[in-house]
């Protein structure tokens, strides 16, 4: 991984944001409540799993970190920013700050390589720079030294859709990667992906985590992950807090009181 | 499904509210003499105006690329503002509402209004294009865009882009295939349109076909129509061989 320029390996990056939430409530217009009052502290460099099935607010509780979805009530706050009370250029500015990867990976399949990464240098460039199509030398070289730590460094100027499943989570992890960013948030990263490819890019994120510091939250379904590649982990259950403590030691009883239901085969992934 | 259609119709045609559709059937029998004579003489090309089309009909085929050409260049900044995707503002109503304005008014309107305006020649002609191709472009483009996946517009608001960051690299490459093939069809449209533009002097073949229909010449009316189905193919042939490289 080439983040030896911008953080010494093991020793947390300068900036990594802490993330505080209190009481948080969000309510969509259709009436459906995503969160009812949730409220966790998670220090600066920790790498936590949020677990829940399918509906329990998971998507919902990442979403309210980066402000794509707004709380209702209550108060988000990441490093030094309350993004709950912030908007339009302050709240792109924390978003800068903020990596993110998706279940549907997100890129924009016709796009090259290239240009789906700098999409990452967005809050770090003035918009008419991007209408421009001008991307500065640094910029360049941000970009491709986060596709060479995914090892994607080859197919830079491919085209996006052309890419495996695998693939395309690694250059979303680049792509986020290249805002240098102080937390990475994680939504179901691996659920469109086979095993060992999910074991794959799990390892990638734990290597984010371990190597450049950043504070990591992924969102899975599969306890096996949880326990394997995180330290702690909290349990979503209709939009509650059920469960909030160290990954590796979660029993299965834990597991069937965060999903409200005896643990199934498809619980694990298996390997 | 098709049943209810079929009923749709039949009763709205024959509605006596709306005085239904009057279709004399009879009528056909008793003016077909007067066609069928037309039609012979449709039959018989006559090559001998063909010195005369050359200059109208490379005026029209200049009309049609320069009016595809500049709504193409306006056609893709609004399609993106049409769009729900590419202006989540309110913004979008506005230019929506401008764009289905342009397409209401018909082009031979545009045409005659320019004329008088501009004056007569190709001028007014290649507005009155720009103005219709707009229409069209803009419509399927940002309806393509708003039918078409648009993740990646997340990842780039969660990278703290601005949306016409967003916009200019990702939802451009994702766009571009819809708009060339719109724009090339707004090409093959614009040859026909604008040899009809010529009747209300707005340049292009038109003129030509108006004046040989006044003096009942047939033969040379469709030797001209000939010529300009030869152009429609030809830039439709070319037009698909540039679609498939698009793809």
């Amino acid at each position: 991984m080439g983040s030896g320029d911008h953080a010494p390996e093991g020793i947390p990056a300068s900036g990594a944001w802490p993330i505080h939430l209190e009481d948080v409530i969000v309510r969509y217009p259709n009436g459906v409540v995503g969160l009812r009052g949730v409220s966790l502290s998670i220090a600066a460099g920790e790498m936590v799993s949020v677990v829940g099935l399918s509906g329990s607010g998971k998507s919902t509780m990442i979403r309210t970190i980066n402000g794509l979805v707004p709380a209702t009530s209550g108060t988000v706050r990441v490093g030094p920013y309350t993004v709950n009370e912030l908007g339009g250029r302050r709240l792109r500015q924390v978003r800068g700050g903020i990596g993110m990867i998706f279940q549907g990976f997100n890129l924009a399949d016709r796009a090259s390589i290239y240009h789906n990464v700098l999409v990452g240098r967005f809050s770090h460039t003035p918009t008419w720079k991007t209408l421009l199509g001008v991307a500065s030398h640094t910029d360049r070289e941000i970009v491709m030294r986060a596709l060479d730590s995914v090892g994607m460094l080859e197919k830079v100027w491919g085209r996006a859709g052309a890419l495996s499943g695998g693939q395309k989570q690694r250059v979303a992890i680049a792509r986020a990667l290249s805002q240098e960013p102080e937390v990475m948030l994680a939504d179901e990263p691996v659920a469109s992906l086979d095993p060992p490819t999910a074991h794959s890019v799990m390892s990638d994120l734990k290597r984010v985590n371990t190597e450049r510091g950043l504070t990591v939250l992924v969102n899975l379904h599969l306890m096996d992950l949880a326990r394997q590649y995180t330290t702690r982990m909290i349990g979503l259950r209709a939009g509650e807090v059920v469960y909030d403590g160290p990954a590796s030691s979660a029993t299965d009883a834990d597991f069937e009181a965060i999903y409200g239901r005896p643990i199934q085969s498809r619980d694990t992934l298996g390997q | 499904m098709i049943v209810v259609v079929l009923i749709a119709i039949t009763v709205i045609t024959t509605l006596p509210a709306l005085g239904g559709v009057h279709i004399d059937l009879g009528a056909i029998a008793r003016n077909w003499a007067n066609g069928s004579e037309r039609i012979a003489k449709l039959f018989h090309p006559d090559p001998s105006i063909l010195p005369r089309t050359w200059k109208p009909l490379l005026e029209t085929l200049e009309m049609a690329v320069v009016g595809a050409a500049l709504s193409a260049l306006l056609a893709l900044p609004l399609s993106l503002w049409a769009a729900r995707p590419s202006n989540p503002t309110r913004s979008r109503a506005g230019v929506r509402a401008v764009l289905n304005v342009v397409r209401a008014v018909p082009d031979l309107v545009y045409a005659t209004i320019l004329v008088a305006m501009v004056g007569v020649g190709a001028l007014p002609g290649v507005i009155t294009l720009v103005l219709f191709d707009l229409g069209i472009v803009v419509k399927l483009v940002s309806e393509a865009i708003d039918s078409a996946d648009a993740s990646y517009m997340e990842a780039g608001h969660a990278a703290g882009g601005t949306q016409t960051q967003i916009n200019r690299l990702t939802a451009l490459p994702q766009t571009w295939p819809v708009y060339a093939s719109q724009v090339l069809y707004s090409l093959e449209l614009n040859v026909r349109v604008s040899s009809i533009l010529g009747l209300v002097g707005a340049g292009g073949l038109g003129r030509l076909i108006d004046e040989v229909r006044g003096f009942y010449r047939y033969g040379a009316l469709s030797m001209i129509i000939l010529e300009i189905l030869v152009v429609v193919i030809a830039i439709e042939v070319a037009s698909n061989y540039l679609r498939k490289r698009l793809r």
